[in-house]
Formats: structure tokens, C-alpha cells, sequence
């Protein structure tokens, strides 16, 4: 069959909008690249070519069935798209195991080529017995003002009304002691061990501050003199932990929670699979949250 | 007798380092005070945090030698910090008190041995008849669960937050030592458990909690061990301390504890 340019398919469905046939219906579906073109467009951060968010496996021009958008497209979360119904996952963190997202193990030493790996090897038959398109949208995602990862999180700890109109930088929530709230934190966001907690578990947090993902030092240094507390994602221990240590020996009273990188960005995807509903509405997109990585030793 | 200075301290570690000092180090410096000031005596500290030197002062220890930052930053660069009023807390308290401070970082890793590994395979229990050649930072051990030897490896260094990715149950015998953020990828054919500080959870130049997740999806035996950065470079101070007890009999020399930074939920 001789395949139906998007424009002549348009004209068709114009001409008759109530009797579209199945198989025209089915043409409807835009392809991986359509949906990253038009993400490109409606998303207001100018696009750099440069950065980490691009195609990381599979056909740019599959039509898309479904999508599914996840924190970190794991194994689980791919088979879970698939079960979904989707064969476009938008993952906001790598695909294989490093930023530069190489769909096969970094060299040997001395230059050497890698020895085959069964993990890379199994997640790309993966991928390509499923015809999945994988694409990832990280830098230019978290740069929507305001912050969608923010937006998510807060949303999720059910602080999304309780924005403080004059900064979105800082929530007041009802005063809580921290260790109330860390419990709390921890059941939202369905965290298993991944959470780590620096200030007096008695301290009365009433104003918090929010840094989904990864952040430096500076991101703290300007955050603390606003807030109680800030939950963060993934912080260095060097920088933004023994600054939080040090101000609770200094006296201040501060508190730091950790999430862990991806439980802080999984509402932020949550966000962009809502968002997608408009972008791609021919479609439907799945929001895949990944289990906490982590537990604790008993 | 002549008074210790601080730049005689640091003078006989470059000569008993056994390999020659780079002066190109940003991070092996004085980060405050400097080489005139006369030592009482001598601290050995993980970070530098206000706890430790405030500590330190009050034990009459008053040159410090942490192995991680004093100012929040890796370059110990005070202009990112300086707006801070904690910055000048630090500071204020640190001149009040005639600390002089001296980190010793890149150059703890080229000695050999680099303590940070000592001190923390022996207190993690990896007898040294289990490395499977000196220096090579890799053990053979009986086959023990991964639950069962995080347990083990946490009540050891006294955490509160060591975090595991893997499967419980899995049966370990080969791990790959580790130490603060220097943590060796997991997916090295040979290793079932990589054991370490601190890594980036993803993005870096190998994501080894992500490779895990999919390895355990495919029941493929790898565990990660995250001690905590703080933790798992803390043991080999002790180390440090020693060494440096023994080109600087004059004064006591002594490692300060920070111990575990983190509490959890329950």
C-alpha cells in the first residue's frame, strides 16, 4: 500500500471528519520525531542541540502507539511501558548506565575493546524486540520556568496550593517537627531506604525549599537563609551536607533531607507525562514511577 | 627547644611521603592560618566540619589535617561562601583559637599504601589474606548474602545510613573496595559487590545503581554498598594519625571522630 503523507491525510480527515477508517485512524499517530518536534515548539527554553536530550535507542520515525515517561528507563520500567502500551519512553535520566548513554560498555583498559556485557546486551534486545523508541528529556525539561520537577514534588507532599506567591522558591507548609515530616515524606513518595535526614529530628519546620534532581553547593547556599529545610534529591556530601552540618552546630536552625536523585524526579515526570496529554493528545502517555533504588541494611 | 611550626609539620610529611610532592595540588594546602603558626598538637579529621575543629580547640589540638574540604567546596574556594554569615563564624572561631589547617587529600592517595584503603578494609573486617593481590582492593570472601554483609559492614563502621542496591538475598563472595567518591564501577565481570562512599546516583561516567536495578531484572548477582562518604574515609584518619605520630614525636597527634552525619526515617 502506498504509504499516506501527513498532508494528504490531512485533507482526507478534513474532507470527511465523522467517516475516518480504522486504518486512517491508526495513521494518525504521529511518529518519535513528530512528538519531539512538537515538544520543541511548545516548550518556551530555546533549544540546545548539544546537551543530553536526544534519541538513545530505536527508530526516530516509529509511529508512536503510546508513550510512557519515567525518571530512568531501568529494565523494569521499559517492561512496564511495554505492558502499557507504549513504545516511546521519554526517560528524564540515562538509558545505559552513563551520561554519554553508549548503548555498549566503555573500552577495556589499555584501550582494549570491552568484553560483551549481558546487562547492556539484554536491555538492547529489549528494546529492539519491542521496537522501542527511547528519547531523553532532562535539561531542557527542568528548565520551564516554573520548575515542573518542583511543581511534582510539591504537588505530590500535597503543598502544591501552599505556594508562596512572592517566591516559588519557598513553601510554607503547617508547622511539623522534622522527623513527622520525614515519615510523611518518606510514604508519599513510596521512598524504601533511599532517605537521609541531617538536623534535630524535634525541629519545628514550618518553611521548606525544594532541589529535585542534582545541585551544587551554590543552589544551597541560596536556598537555607529562606528556609527550615531543604529536600533535595542528590546532593555531594562535601559541599551541601557538611554545610547543613555545620549550621546546626553553628546554632541555626536548619535541616537537610536527601530523597535520592531519582524518587526527587519521579513527580516531575508525572508533570511531563501530563503536560505530553496536550502535546501528543492522539496518544496516550503513562507516567512510570522507579521504585527507590535503594534500602537500608537491617 | 624550638617550637613546632605548622611549616615544619608539613615540611617532614613531604620528606617521609616516599613520593615526591606536587605542588600543583589546589587541594593540599593551608586553608587557614599558615606555616609560622606553632602546633600544640596535632588533629587527623575527615571533613572539617565546625564540629571537628570546634572539638579539636577544645582538646588543645590546633593543626588539623582533614582529608576533605573545610569550606564546602573542593577548592576550598571562599569566594562561593563568603556571603554566608556561617563562613564568618567558622572563621572568627578559627582565628580566635589559632587553628591552622592543612588538607591532605590527592596526595593520601598517591601514597602507598593510600590509608584510606587500610583503614577502612580493617574496619570493615576484609582480613588482608582475602585481597586477592596488595593494593588491588579486591577480596575474595566466604559467600555471604548481600543483606547479611551490609548488616555486617554497617554495625562495624557505626552507620546509620548505609544504603544497598541488589537483591538481599543474593549469594556475594568477590567486592570491589571503594573509598569516598573514588568508587569503582560494578560492572566488572569479576565483581559481584562494589563497596564504597559516595557516587552520583546517575549521569556520571558509569551509573552503577541503574546497571544494578537491570542486572537483579535479570538475575544477575551484583550488589552496591554505599557507606557514606564520611564513613568509609573517616577509618584510614586513624591511619594518617599514626604516620604522622611518628615524624612529630613532640606534640600528640590524634584522629578526631565525626562519625556517622546522616539519621533515617524508620
Amino acid at each position: 500500500m502506498k504509504p499516506i503523507s501527513r498532508r494528504e491525510f490531512v485533507a482526507l480527515t478534513t474532507a470527511v471528519p465523522f467517516a475516518v477508517p480504522a486504518i486512517l485512524q491508526s495513521r494518525a499517530a504521529p511518529t518519535a520525531q513528530e512528538v519531539v518536534d512538537r515538544i520543541k515548539q511548545r516548550l518556551g527554553i530555546e533549544w540546545k542541540a548539544d546537551g543530553v536530550d536526544t534519541f538513545k535507542a530505536g527508530d526516530p520515525m516509529t509511529p508512536v502507539k503510546g508513550i510512557a515517561t519515567s525518571a530512568m528507563a531501568t529494565l523494569d520500567v521499559l517492561k512496564q511501558a511495554v505492558k502499557a502500551g507504549a513504545n516511546f519512553v521519554i526517560t528524564c535520566e540515562p538509558t545505559f548506565y552513563s551520561r554519554s548513554d553508549a548503548a555498549a560498555p566503555g573500552g577495556g583498559r589499555r584501550g582494549g575493546p570491552a568484553a560483551p556485557d549481558a546487562v547492556f546486551t539484554a536491555k538492547n534486545e529489549f528494546i529492539k524486540g519491542n521496537q522501542l523508541v527511547v528519547w531523553r528529556f532532562s535539561d531542557h525539561w527542568r528548565q520551564r520556568t516554573p520548575d515542573p520537577l518542583s511543581i511534582g514534588l510539591a504537588d505530590t507532599l500535597g503543598w502544591g496550593k501552599l505556594r508562596a506567591a512572592d517566591d516559588r522558591r519557598r513553601i510554607a507548609i503547617p508547622a511539623t517537627a522534622l522527623e513527622a515530616l520525614v515519615s510523611d515524606l518518606k510514604k508519599k513518595l513510596n521512598s524504601r531506604g533511599g532517605i537521609r535526614v541531617i538536623g534535630d529530628p524535634r525541629l519545628r519546620v514550618a518553611t521548606i525549599g525544594l532541589l529535585p534532581g542534582t545541585t551544587p553547593v551554590q543552589s544551597a547556599l541560596s536556598l537555607f537563609p529562606l528556609v527550615d529545610g531543604i529536600i533535595a534529591g542528590e546532593v555531594r556530601e562535601w559541599e551541601t551536607v557538611e554545610l547543613a552540618r555545620d549550621k546546626v552546630t553553628a546554632g541555626e536552625r536548619k535541616s537537610l533531607i536527601l530523597l535520592g536523585r531519582v524518587v526527587s524526579e519521579n513527580p516531575g515526570m508525572n508533570e511531563c507525562a501530563k503536560w505530553l496529554k496536550d502535546i501528543a493528545p492522539e496518544v496516550r502517555t503513562t507516567w512510570i514511577p522507579v521504585a527507590d533504588p535503594y534500602w537500608r541494611p537491617a | 627547644m624550638r617550637a613546632l611550626t605548622a611549616g615544619e609539620v608539613i615540611s617532614r610529611m613531604k620528606s617521609n611521603l616516599g613520593i615526591p610532592w606536587r605542588d600543583t595540588t589546589y587541594r593540599d594546602t593551608f586553608k587557614f592560618g599558615g606555616p609560622d603558626t606553632e602546633v600544640r598538637g596535632i588533629a587527623t579529621a575527615m571533613f572539617c566540619t565546625f564540629d571537628i575543629v570546634k572539638r579539636a580547640a577544645e582538646a588543645g589540638y590546633n593543626m588539623i589535617l582533614p582529608h576533605e574540604v573545610t569550606y564546602w567546596n573542593d577548592r576550598d574556594d571562599t569566594s562561593i561562601v563568603s556571603s554566608d554569615p556561617l563562613f564568618k563564624t567558622k572563621v572568627d572561631f578559627m582565628r580566635e583559637h589559632n587553628i591552622v589547617i592543612f588538607r591532605v587529600h590527592d596526595h593520601m592517595h598517591s601514597q602507598r599504601p593510600d590509608f584510606l584503603y587500610v583503614g577502612l578494609a580493617r574496619a570493615l573486617g576484609l582480613d588482608g589474606k582475602y585481597e586477592t593481590a596488595p593494593e588491588s582492593h579486591r577480596f575474595v570472601i566466604p559467600e555471604i548474602t548481600l543483606g547479611a554483609l551490609a548488616s555486617d559492614f554497617q554495625k562495624r563502621v557505626g552507620g546509620r545510613a548505609v544504603r544497598v542496591v541488589g537483591d538481599p538475598n543474593a549469594k556475594v563472595r568477590r567486592l570491589q573496595l571503594g573509598v569516598g567518591y573514588a568508587t569503582p564501577s560494578v560492572n566488572s565481570p569479576d565483581v559481584d559487590v562494589v563497596v564504597s562512599g559516595e557516587q552520583q546516583e546517575t549521569d556520571g561516567g558509569f551509573d552503577s545503581p541503574e546497571y544494578v536495578l537491570d542486572a537483579v531484572s535479570l538475575g544477575i548477582v551484583k550488589g552496591w554498598i554505599m557507606l557514606g562518604h564520611a564513613i568509609s574515609e573517616e577509618q584510614g584518619m586513624l591511619e594518617m594519625a599514626q604516620w604522622v605520630k611518628s615524624f612529630t614525636p613532640e606534640v600528640p597527634v590524634q584522629l578526631i571522630r565525626g562519625g556517622e552525619p546522616f539519621w533515617t526515617p524508620k
